[in-house]
């Protein structure tokens, strides 16, 4: 390798000119795909005609976000997605750690794998998939409602009730996504030293002391790594989960951001410009969290401090 | 491990029922709705908790195949998933190849590929892309956006680089071009790591309803998950008891159930023998995180 290091920029372009043939797909998917739409990010600074286009539509200045900064909606939404994000952070994140280090508890072996196959499985279906399932057992006449009037609790319209449904998001994330967040626990743990254990039965322990003091401290990194990176995400609530599920009766708790700049774009006389805008606050906003949960997640990892 | 001194204890019959309870309430929900796919409409209104069929009735699914339009979504999606995975493979392994390689620019490239993971245009810009480009109404808006996911492309590029260098190097002592020894010597040696991210691209493309609602008006270009999508979002707005009013028309439930379950068949029937692979390739991603 260092040979050719040494040698001029153009003799080293020239040696490596398979390797640029090969990234032309790739700059150009890069380039039409990811970074053509940037250029459109001007629009958030501009009063959008069709005529006009991107290019062409007049310059506004920061018009387009005063008025979304005076719009009630837009504060709801904001409101929702942080608080959507905390519940689903707080009720949430905490089940996959669990079911991690239970899991671990299992003896049989067999069984073990049994239940991740099954408590994984949810992960690889679609939300559009899960709602149409979701729909049918909590609806009104679904098996959920049938088996509650049973047992004398009454029907709840689950899908339509405002109190309940941010808990029917945070419930039906962990359906779909608690057991594949087990897996990077599990590895975790099971990359801890065997002879811990071992010398911790001799010492006399038993199963709480031993998940207490050896499984928790082994997986605690892990955990706090985790943890800071679903807080970066806290800007996405989950629109493709909110979207398939939500409907108007429920607006005012579950309208996050996201889905509220579809709805504006697409099925109201639309305003390209001031969802534009939207879409530019989240974004930044996003990318902002996301940068400082990885550098705090990568600070934690290399000095390895818990 | 220490099973031969392991006797069952309380805790661990408690243990085991709480998973057992949980594989119920995480099963249960699949279960209802192939019961109800398989039933007519009369059980289903009669039995107020289905557990055991009385009857299996295909009514629902006769009504599918012969008037829904989800065998002709199936067949778009079967297309885009086809033609998905074939393209994403391409460009991930190309892309991984290359990173692998200190080319003058690599640097400045990378720092241009994980900027996209971090920002993006946003939901209008793209929108406007695809109108610009024509792509409108055309399977391949479907197709061509979606290109390389950046956590599988790394995957592929942590493991190209475990490959022996002395491997490469003797082909290229034998003449070979970075082409020719990234298709006949780095992806035959890769092919483990390969099927399991044609697994992972399958299912996101398989899954793919997204850009269709944004992109294809036309009904016969729709991907099956857009139709289903369409198929219970309209009847939820629609009173659902009026179909049962009036006998003559079809079992709207069955109907969106069997939808449902013809829309996840594959991934159901292929997961169980399939997960080991999928968790290998997330655990490979999982390493240097």
């Amino acid at each position: 390798m260092n040979e050719y290091r040494q040698k001029s920029i153009w003799k080293n372009i020239v040696y490596y000119r398979y390797i640029y043939l090969m990234l032309i797909p790739v700059i150009l998917y890069y380039a039409i795909f990811k970074y053509a739409p940037m250029y459109g990010i001007q629009l958030a600074f501009k009063k959008y005609n069709l005529q006009g286009g991107i290019t062409g539509s007049p310059w506004i200045g920061f018009e387009n976000f005063i008025y979304l900064f005076k719009k009630a909606e837009f504060w709801q939404a904001l409101k929702n997605t942080l608080v959507v994000s905390f519940m689903k952070l707080v009720l949430g994140f905490p089940v996959s750690v669990i079911l991690a280090i239970f899991l671990n508890e299992v003896i049989f072996v067999r069984l073990k794998k049994i239940f991740q196959v099954i408590f994984t499985f949810p992960h690889f279906l679609s939300w559009v998939i899960l709602s149409s399932i979701m729909f049918n057992l909590l609806s009104n006449s679904g098996a959920v409602n049938n088996l509650f009037e049973l047992a004398g609790i009454g029907r709840i319209n689950f899908l339509t009730n405002k109190e309940t449904f941010r808990f029917l998001l945070v419930y039906s994330e962990v359906w779909k996504e608690a057991g594949w967040g087990t897996i990077i626990y599990i590895a975790t743990i099971a990359n801890i030293d065997p002879s811990l254990y071992e010398a911790a039965i001799i010492d006399g322990a038993n199963r709480w002391n031993k998940i207490r003091f050896i499984t928790w401290p082994g997986i605690k990194s892990v955990v706090i790594t985790m943890l800071i990176l679903q807080v970066g995400h806290m800007m996405s609530a989950g629109f493709m989960q909110i979207f398939n599920l939500y409907n108007p009766s429920v607006y005012s708790v579950a309208d996050i951001l996201d889905t509220y700049i579809y709805r504006e774009t697409f099925n109201v006389i639309p305003n390209f410009g001031l969802t534009t805008a939207m879409g530019l606050f989240t974004g930044l906003t996003n990318c902002i969290l996301l940068l400082t949960a990885n550098f705090i997640s990568k600070k934690f990892g290399e000095k390895g401090i818990v | 491990m220490a099973a031969k001194y392991h006797r069952m204890k309380l805790f661990d019959v408690i243990l085991i029922l709480f998973f057992v309870v949980l594989t119920i309430m995480i099963l249960y929900p699949f279960y209802n709705a192939i019961l109800i796919s398989l039933v007519s409409e009369n059980e289903y209104i009669r039995t107020p908790f289905l557990l055991v069929p009385k009857k299996i009735v295909l009514d629902s699914y006769r009504y599918i195949v012969e008037k829904s339009m989800i065998f002709k979504g199936m067949r778009n999606t079967i297309f885009i998933t086809a033609a998905g995975v074939l393209y994403n493979m391409f460009l991930t392994t190309i892309c991984a190849y290359a990173l692998t390689k200190d080319f003058p620019g690599k640097k400045i490239l990378s720092y241009l590929i994980i900027f996209t993971i971090y920002f993006s245009g946003g939901l209008i810009p793209y929108y406007l892309l695809i109108k610009n480009l024509n792509m409108m109404d055309s399977m391949m808006s479907m197709v061509l956006p979606m290109g390389i996911t950046f956590m599988y492309m790394t995957v592929i590029q942590r493991h190209f680089e475990s490959i022996p260098s002395s491997l490469i190097e003797s082909a290229k002592m034998d003449g070979a071009n970075e082409i020719q020894i990234l298709f006949k010597i780095v992806l035959p040696l890769s092919m483990p790591i390969i099927a399991t991210f044609v697994l992972y691209y399958g299912v996101d493309r398989w899954n793919e309803w997204w850009n269709g609602m944004l992109f294809i008006k036309s009904v016969d270009k729709q991907p099956l998950q857009l139709i289903l999508r369409n198929i219970v979002q309209d009847a939820t707005t629609t009173n659902s008891s009026a179909s049962s009013a009036s006998g003559a028309m079809p079992f709207g439930d069955g109907i969106k159930m069997a939808s449902t379950v013809i829309s996840m068949l594959p991934i159901m029937c292929i997961y169980p023998f399939l997960q080991k692979y999928f968790v290998s390739g997330i655990m490979a991603g999982a390493v240097k995180e």
